[in-house]
């Protein structure tokens, strides 16, 4: 079993029940329970090594080699330190009352080290200590005690450990105990990396070429940065086939990193792609499918996310243990909440304003400055704290790539968001209407549509979709009553980019313009890839002045 | 080519024009002779509207030869450059500048000054004002001159805007459904109006009144889905069996 | 006969504008640099430069008012034309500052020594001389006006699309000013400034002169807008707004007319910008915001749009109100700014001028208003 830091307060926080799961607290939490856990360790067993260690004053080889043999057997990797200190020569005892300590060179003669807390233990002459000696057989009796403190450990965090240490020293003393913990491993993933920390050391030592051709070959085998930064340090030396078979090593790792980074681009695009998608998609409908210009349709974005804030507000005194759950219990109010304000907004304002665009977006406009100050009068203006549920933070990797659950979330709910909507617009009597009212609303209405209805529906459902679309951003954004305004420009162009009145073109123009912008930050730096876009969009737009997937034919020109 | 049909008024060969697969001109051929006038017929649907957008170059066909006079390539001049050449069109609804008098309306509409800079530095000239002045006799608003388009009645809208189109001396006119709303009274006025102008005049009129179409006593073309179905004169298209399946019906 | 050309020129409103408007002339500097102190009308300088800040908020109205009021294209990025002809003559103040400056290089402004420059961007050269800056004031935004304009209208791009790209063009230039490679100075802008002109900018002498060269400009703007409107091009322009495709069948090419127009607006809010900045003493990227440039359409609307002294009311008037409100009670100024904006759009579609002149036809009208008077619009 492998747990993570981020799993600890969750084990912990079934039975006990934590107060409050704000981010900064659980971490906090988790550095307490570490130590807690560390330190209860050490308690347990600092005795029997401490009191082993102490053998060593004084002791001939065969002593040595039988105390090292004891340490081992205590499986206690505290006693790391000691024994590395030992096989490195380093390690002394004082003459006056036989204590251990690592000794460095120093000072008036040694700098003295606990070897167990690591605490410097002040200064000794250079008469005072004596070094405790090791023969070339001690050495290696050492050597794999340490390898089966660490690499044989049975928690197998440490043996990853110990593994990507030995691949980051390339140390070809390690050979040998990755040999044996080789043979020994049952997890597949530490396994891996031995194989690979093994291929490493190889290379770093003075094996025939075939035995180092094989270990260029397993090291790019999983091609990432470390493999070409290995590969790269033992070319100078290599020549002929070794030579041969590292340069193509090194191709191929260097090639398929700029294809990971070249996804990751594509991912990180995606993640901006589906945030736009998702401040966009509501517009689709009211700007898109109704032709209503809402300016304040960042401010129901901006709802949906204090809605969140709201009821992470409530569950943290009422009831911490729905925290996991706090952001599907806001998705329905937010869309209920923004809707209803959309809805209000529609009977209120815009009904008496349709047919005429340029009104609206004046209209609207000030509606978005009134419910901005509204918000901040009730909350203020600064920032408001919205935690991440657990099952949203932490990352994995996938090949090269490293996502991050917040992120891969959030894609996954624009979409579902986005397929929703269609099904709605395309299977339901409401979508039906939708449709209807918006294509031709007079024979809509003498088909026996209400039609006033069907419009304060249908923008309570863009603006309701706004309100969800804001529980997302809370996770990603600052939530302030600013937040609604860092998206009404590029919701706008989303939707004009993708062709006014086309889901799909909302949806493709969403994505594409998040891996434009995305693929353009290396080169330009982000500001500059944000304007390269808005000239882009604005030149496209004298071109398509309809967008990618714009409707043609008669009716649209007139 | 026949050189005495290309060199017509208006000369349409094989014109196509479709909006995402739906046809709305379907290889359209037909004539319109100097000083002629035609009455276009047909269904909902036949491509009335489409073929006066192609021919003033609102909407740019697939394929097709569009000669205006026999020399201009209308495919390739944008509605402006057309309308200049002097090609005149009518709407369906009427449309007037509303926020404009009457008299300022023919104004505009006056051929000659069209540029920025003309336009911005020119002083009505008393031969200006005396053309203004026989137009709106013509079209019987001269008492309506100094009132706001705005609130003319529909029919009077009509009429102004036929008003405009002379006023632009164009040698075609397009005549979109110049009756439509009209009272019985107005209908033949119109149609009296029509056939004055078209004494010095080409004109393309399109439309659904049988009986103002039979006043106005010209040959007919009866268009069906994008294409020429009959040409003649009205009595023997409305006696077209397939003109009478497709529109008149039996 | 010269007073009824006169009249025939500018109509009641803007003959009454004209006349307010040399009586605050006469008016503001008499009672700023004459009357005591302790005089009940007094002004204080402060008082006089914040008159001077409204008179270019209204040439900004009137710019505005032209496009929209007269040719329908509501721009939400005039701000930026305005910001660009402010940051021209900000440039040139830079220059001017000279040794002056905190590091007192005789070239190089300070935020330039700060950011380690070695010399001068092109850009930035000729800015020395005062005429140079003049024309850059109306030839930066011009151009860019005309080269926007070009594209956008020669691909008719209309009604709101228009619109909301004209917001990107502010919001990309804000972005873009942000930035301090761009050399206008970053987030801080252009500031401290010395002279103009060799007056010194903080001497009470030279505010009312910049006062009075406001009223000045603000007269020219309002004449150049009404030479405009009133001649068959502003006839042309009108019919562009009320049927735009029947303008061009009858053989108006529509897209020169609006470059036309749009570019001479946006010189015009350049001018307004450039007298805006020696009174205010900055220029910053702030005033890109595409908030700024719906303020100032809805300045417009408020007066009155297509009426030109309704936009110079408006402009005035509004940010009077804007004074008051962040002065006396700050959090209710976005309420009223909102609330203005959802009042003006449904019951004051003409603005404050439009209800007066409705008022006034209907004490006289022996016929009521038909509903026909309302402009019908193309639909977008």
């Amino acid at each position: 079993m492998a747990f993570g830091i981020g799993d600890l307060p969750r084990m912990i926080s079934g039975p006990v029940g934590l107060a409050s799961r704000l981010r900064s607290v659980t971490l906090a939490l988790t550095f307490t329970v570490l130590l807690v856990m560390q330190a209860g360790s050490v308690q347990a067993q600092s005795n029997s090594i401490q009191e082993l260690a102490a053998g060593l004053a004084g002791a001939d080889f065969n002593e040595t080699s039988r105390i090292v043999d004891q340490i081992a057997a205590t499986g206690d990797s505290g006693a790391v330190p000691l024994l590395e200190a030992l096989v490195a020569g380093d390690l002394y005892y004082r003459k006056s009352d036989n204590a251990i300590f690592i000794a460095e060179r120093g000072g008036a003669g040694y700098l003295l080290t606990d070897p167990f807390s690591g605490a410097a233990a002040g200064e000794a002459g250079r008469r005072d200590v004596t070094k405790v000696r090791v023969n070339n057989s001690l050495r290696r009796d050492i050597r794999s005690a340490l390898g089966g403190l660490t690499l044989m450990s049975t928690d197998a965090d440490v043996r990853l450990d110990a593994a990507s240490a030995i691949l980051k020293s390339r140390d070809p003393e390690a050979i040998e105990a990755l040999d044996q913990a080789i043979a020994a491993e049952s997890d597949d993933g530490v396994k891996l990396v031995m194989e690979r920390a093994r291929a490493a050391a190889i290379l770093n030592s003075d094996s025939d070429e075939s035995t180092k051709i094989v270990a260029v070959e397993t090291i790019a085998q999983k091609a990432d940065q470390e493999a070409r930064s290995i590969l790269l340090a033992v070319a100078e030396e290599a020549d002929g086939a070794l030579r041969a078979a590292i340069d193509k090593a090194v191709a191929s790792v260097e090639a398929s990193l700029a294809l990971w980074s070249t996804a990751q681009n594509i991912w990180y695009g995606l993640s901006l792609g589906s945030v736009l998608l998702l401040a966009a998609i509501g517009l689709a409908i009211t700007f898109g499918v109704m032709g209503v210009i809402n300016m304040a349709h960042g401010e129901m974005v901006m709802i949906g996310a204090y809605v969140t804030f709201l009821v992470q507000e409530v569950i943290r005194t009422q009831a911490p243990y729905l925290f996991d759950a706090s952001l599907l219990i806001a998705l329905p109010l937010a869309f209920v909440t923004a809707g209803l304000v959309g809805i209000a907004i529609e009977q209120g304002v815009i009904r008496f304003l349709y047919g005429r665009p340029l009104e609206t977006l004046l209209a609207t406009w000030g509606l978005s400055l009134i419910l901005q100050q509204t918000v901040r009068t009730i909350f203020g203006p600064t920032n408001q704290e919205v935690g991440a549920p657990s099952w949203m933070s932490g990352a994995f990797e996938l090949g090269g790539l490293t996502l991050t659950y917040g992120r891969v979330w959030i894609i996954v709910f624009a979409l579902v968001t986005f397929a929703c909507l269609v099904v709605v617009l395309r299977r339901t009597s409401l979508g039906l209407q939708m449709r209807a009212v918006t294509q031709n609303r007079r024979m809509a209405g003498s088909m026996g549509i209400r039609t006033t209805w069907t419009d304060a529906l249908t923008f309570g459902l863009g603006s309701g979709i706004a309100g969800i679309a804001g529980v997302a951003l809370s996770q990603i954004d600052n939530v302030s009553p600013n937040l609604g305004q860092s998206y009404i420009i590029d919701s706008f162009m989303v939707v004009v980019f993708g062709g006014v009145g086309n889901l799909w073109g909302t949806l493709v123009g969403a994505l594409s313009l998040g891996v434009l912008n995305k693929f353009l930050e290396p080169y330009a730096g982000a500001v500059l890839g944000k304007i390269l876009v808005l000239v882009f969009i604005i030149l496209f737009i004298q071109k398509r002045p309809r967008g990618l997937f714009a409707l043609k034919g008669r009716a649209v020109d007139q | 080519m026949n050189t005495e049909l290309t060199s017509a008024v208006l000369y349409l060969d094989d014109v196509s024009v479709s909006f995402d697969g739906f046809k709305a001109l379907n290889a359209l051929s037909f004539v319109v002779k100097h000083g002629e006038m035609r009455a276009i017929i047909g269904p909902n649907g036949a491509g009335k509207t489409t073929m006066m957008d192609v021919i003033t170059g609102k909407t740019r066909p697939d394929v097709g030869t569009l000669l205006f006079d026999g020399s201009h390539d209308l495919t390739k001049l944008d509605e402006a450059s057309i309308a200049q050449l002097g090609i005149g069109r009518k709407f369906q609804r009427p449309t007037v500048f509303e926020s404009h008098t009457v008299r300022d309306n023919i104004l505009l509409s006056l051929s000659g000054v069209r540029s920025v800079f003309t336009t911005l530095f020119s002083v009505t000239t008393k031969d200006e004002r005396e053309r203004i002045e026989r137009l709106l006799e013509r079209v019987k608003l001269s008492d309506a001159a100094d009132r706001l388009a705005a609130e003319l009645s529909h029919g009077q809208k009509q009429w102004l805007e036929i008003g405009m189109l002379l006023a632009q001396d164009p040698s075609l006119l397009l005549v979109d459904e110049p009756v439509a709303g009209m009272t019985d009274a107005e209908t033949v006025q119109t149609a009296t109006l029509l056939r004055e102008i078209a004494k010095d005049h080409s004109v393309v009129v399109v439309e659904h009144d049988m009986s103002f179409v039979r006043d106005l006593d010209v040959m007919v073309t009866v268009l069906h889905e994008g294409s020429v179905l009959a040409e003649g004169s009205l009595d023997r298209v409305s006696a077209d069996e397939r003109v009478i399946d497709v529109y008149l019906g039996r | 006969m010269i007073t009824k050309r006169l009249f025939e020129f500018t109509g009641l409103p803007g003959l009454l504008m004209l006349l307010a408007l040399l009586v605050l002339a006469v008016y503001v500097p008499y009672a700023n640099l004459v009357l005591e102190k302790g005089s009940a009308f007094h002004l204080d300088t402060s008082a006089v430069v914040l008159l001077g800040k409204y008179l270019c908020f209204a040439i900004l109205a009137l710019s505005i008012d032209l496009v929209w009021g007269y040719c329908g294209i509501l721009s939400l990025g005039h701000g930026a034309f305005f910001a660009l002809g402010g940051y021209a003559m900000g440039m040139h103040l830079m220059r001017e500052i000279g040794t002056r400056g905190v590091y007192g290089d005789p070239i190089l402004p300070d935020f330039m020594v700060f950011l380690n420059w070695e010399e001068l961007p092109w850009f930035w050269y000729g800015f020395d001389q005062f005429w140079f800056a003049m024309v850059m004031v109306v030839l930066a935004p011009g151009s860019l006006a005309f080269v926007f304009g070009a594209l956008a209208f020669r691909s008719r791009v209309t009604g709101v699309y228009l619109s909301i790209i004209t917001q990107a063009l502010t919001f990309a230039l804000m972005l873009a000013f942000f930035r301090n490679e761009m050399g206008f100075g970053g987030n801080n802008g252009l500031t401290d400034f010395k002279d103009v002109l060799g007056f010194d900018l903080q001497a009470q002498s030279t505010r009312i002169g910049l006062y009075l060269l406001s009223i000045l400009a603000l007269i020219a703007a309002y004449v150049v807008c009404r030479l405009i409107v009133l001649s068959r091009l502003g006839k042309v322009l009108i019919a562009v707004r009320d049927a735009e495709s029947r303008t061009r069948f009858i053989g108006y090419r529509v897209e020169h007319y609006k470059l036309f127009v749009w570019t001479v607006s946006a010189m015009m809010a350049g001018v307004a910008g450039a007298l805006y900045v020696p009174q205010v003493g900055i220029i910053n990227p702030g005033e890109f915001a595409p908030a700024n440039s719906i303020e100032a359409v809805i300045w417009v609307a408020v007066g009155g749009r297509g009426t030109l002294v309704g936009a110079v009311i408006g402009g005035i008037g509004v940010n009077m109100g804007k004074s008051y409100f962040t002065g006396a009670i700050p959090e209710l100024w976005l309420f009223a700014l909102g609330g203005l904006f959802v009042f003006v759009t449904l019951f004051l579609p003409k603005g404050i001028l439009g209800l007066l002149s409705n008022l006034k036809r209907k004490r006289a009208a022996s016929e009521p208003d038909g509903p026909g008077t309302e402009p019908v619009k193309e639909r977008a």
